[in-house]
């Protein structure tokens, strides 16, 4: 199938082959300051978001479960978005390129599929996470939230910009349901060692065992559905998964 | 900093090194409490300077405290002398005990204030400089949240023990109250959020009472289950904090940067006062009532203008029927009352005790805090890239069509 330009004004940065969005034209560095004031349009309180903006066709009795907070390039907001097309799925991302780059990868995706509807369950913010989730969500709202491969801020005058965090697990804690579900993935073992101990620190969480982790059916595309992912499979190198359960 | 407050019947004003404790009738002086200029000498043990290299872990706190970084710098490499300087000071309910902050040497220090002479209980090592303080309603405790967003519980207790880091914000927080049952830690900071935390489990997030569009600069206890913030959103607004339930919405002629509140009558009346930014009415007095369960209305408005413009007001109290103005003229320290009923200068005050309170505190140039850097910066990162992003797809059509 091909998508030429002419068939979709805003969709010129596609590839003729995929009809998807080139990434070449969407690079950008890999960290940004969560801290420092951004521009950025946030609701005051959840009930000020009009999600139909976003998921246009989304029922009334629908509302946002999952989240990818750093969604990146999306591809595992995708794989959520096939994966479970009664669930709707949000991913969060900081960086302008980045976000913008979801945004026309969700845009060609539904477009590509429009006969299926598929699709229409995935959305991306460009937003804050650490500093707005409470403005988005209600106390209990989110299922399942994502940290896949967050920027591990080695340096330890940094480490408030990680964003797994003392003071921000309690945030999380709010946003998700009892039961809800937290899956962080890193290639860095310090980081990873690092979330193991601040979230089984926090009395709101407790780690999966190694069979409930692994019998969960998106473990397995953890591995090769996000883009840093994939990455570090081609380099062959280790991947840290851990999951928490909200108590 | 200079900051003033009124605790029945006492108006204390704390400046440099020194508190003032003053009969607000005639300004007489009647206790003061002087820190020494090395607070070593006292008994602070300075913890290990911990070299921050770069930007700071959190830049996003107001850029007020770039005028201490450049002290805290030279204090953590110890090679030239700070000098200490009051930031906050606090009783406890039953006045019993007085919390105090300094920067310069960053330190929180605990008074016993009865009988006469204040007693030094205790001085610990603060990380970083404080921005609000309060104490829990029996003075078990003393709560100090700081430039980063981070809380600590000082134990009043165990007056030497190390503080307890409690929950963090993101950014600054200027407020913080104790509900009178101790259930509920409320925060609130310059991301425009009031976040309501259980206590003792203060990793568990009760409610957030969202709506502000500005930092929230005030928050003050009404009844058990309502607060009153003040916000540099233009407005003030009363919550049920429990639920997060915005009660009532009140529009102000400018951003409000202080707020004080009175009880005039339990559960029904009450005087807000709000010192507003850069307005020519520098503080709004405000008759609050409650009209029925879940409802409140303002039922009266009093101006002080309080010679706003001429000079810089940094802060005030309120009594029953006065208002004192502290703040900075020709980078000098100067106090001013009002009559708080017709926004007037207050009359009937003994001739001198006003110079004579200042002599007794007049300390090097003093220099307010800019608060413009209060409110958040935009800047606009999108349209830039979009505008880009537009003009290069434009040009690869062109390409294609030459």
């Amino acid at each position: 199938m091909v998508t030429t330009t002419q068939e979709n004004d805003e969709l010129t940065w596609t590839s003729t082959v995929t009809g998807l969005p080139q990434k070449r034209y969407y690079r950008q560095r890999a960290h940004s300051n969560p801290i420092a004031d951004h521009c950025f349009d946030y609701p005051a309180r959840p009930e000020d978001v009009d999600w139909r903006w976003l998921y246009p066709s989304m029922r009334a009795d629908q509302e946002v479960s999952f989240a990818d907070i750093g969604c990146g390039y999306g591809g595992f907001l995708v794989t959520l978005g096939e994966m479970f097309p009664e669930k709707i799925s949000i991913g969060m991302e900081i960086r302008v390129k980045v976000s913008d780059y979801v945004l026309d990868r969700i845009k060609a995706l539904r477009h590509r599929s429009s006969d299926t509807g598929a699709y229409q369950n995935i959305a991306c913010l460009r937003t804050n996470a650490m500093k707005y989730l409470p403005n988005y969500f209600r106390k209990g709202q989110l299922e399942k939230m994502f940290f896949l491969y967050p920027d591990p801020h080695f340096k330890r005058a940094k480490h408030k910009w990680r964003i797994i965090n003392q003071a921000l697990l309690s945030e999380y804690a709010y946003v998700l349901r009892k039961g809800g579900l937290v899956y962080t993935m890193t290639d860095v073992e310090d980081l990873h060692i690092w979330i193991v101990s601040h979230m089984e620190e926090h009395p709101l969480y407790e780690r999966l065992t190694d069979e409930e982790a692994s019998t969960d059916p998106i473990t397995p595309r953890l591995y090769q559905s996000s883009e840093e992912g994939a990455k570090v499979v081609r380099n062959k190198g280790d991947h840290f998964l851990a999951i928490f359960r909200r108590l | 900093m200079a900051t003033i407050f009124f605790s029945e019947p006492e108006l204390v004003i704390g400046h440099g090194r020194k508190v003032l404790f003053l009969n607000p009738g005639d300004l007489q002086i009647f206790k003061e409490i002087e820190l020494p200029p090395d607070l070593t000498t006292c008994g602070l043990k300075l913890a290990e300077p911990v070299p921050v290299p770069g930007p700071g872990p959190r830049p996003s706190h107001p850029a007020s405290s770039s005028k201490q970084q450049p002290a805290a710098l030279k204090e953590a490499t110890g090679s030239v002398k700070v000098e200490v300087s009051i930031q906050n000071v606090t009783y406890s309910p039953d006045r019993q005990l007085l919390a105090l902050t300094t920067v310069g040497q960053k330190a929180v220090l605990l008074y016993k204030s009865r009988p006469e002479n204040a007693q030094l209980l205790s001085i610990r090592p603060l990380t970083r400089a404080s921005s609000a303080l309060r104490f829990c309603s029996d003075g078990s405790s003393v709560l100090v949240t700081d430039k980063t967003g981070d809380c600590y519980q000082y134990d009043c207790v165990e007056v030497d023990a190390p503080p307890r880091l409690l929950l963090g914000h993101l950014s600054i927080v200027y407020d913080i109250l104790w509900s009178e049952d101790q259930q509920y830690i409320i925060t609130c900071d310059r991301d425009d959020k009031i976040r309501v935390t259980n206590y003792p489990a203060t990793f568990d997030i009760h409610s957030y009472c969202l709506g502000h569009k500005e930092f929230v600069s005030g928050l003050a206890m009404l009844t058990e289950q309502h607060i009153i913030s003040a916000s540099g959103d233009k407005t003030l607004r009363v919550w049920n904090y429990t639920s997060g339930k915005e009660l009532l919405l009140h529009e102000l002629p400018a951003p409000a940067v202080r707020m004080l509140v009175r009880q005039l009558e339990p559960e029904k009346a009450y005087e807000v006062a709000v010192l507003l930014y850069d307005h020519v009415d520098a503080i709004g007095v405000y008759r609050l009532e409650q009209t029925t369960k879940e409802s409140w209305s303002i039922t009266a408005t009093q101006m002080v203008r309080a010679e706003a413009g001429n000079w810089h007001i940094c802060n005030f109290a309120l009594t029953d029927n006065r208002i004192y103005v502290t703040g900075a003229e020709n980078d000098r320290l100067t106090l001013r009352v009002y009559d708080s009923r017709n926004g007037e200068t207050a009359t009937g005050l003994p001739d001198g005790w006003l110079k004579m309170v200042l002599d007794n505190l007049d300390v090097d140039a003093f220099m307010p805090e800019d608060l413009s850097v209060w409110f958040k910066k935009r800047f606009d990162n999108v349209s830039d890239y979009l505008e880009r992003k537009k003009r290069r797809i434009e040009e690869q059509k062109q390409q294609k069509c030459g």
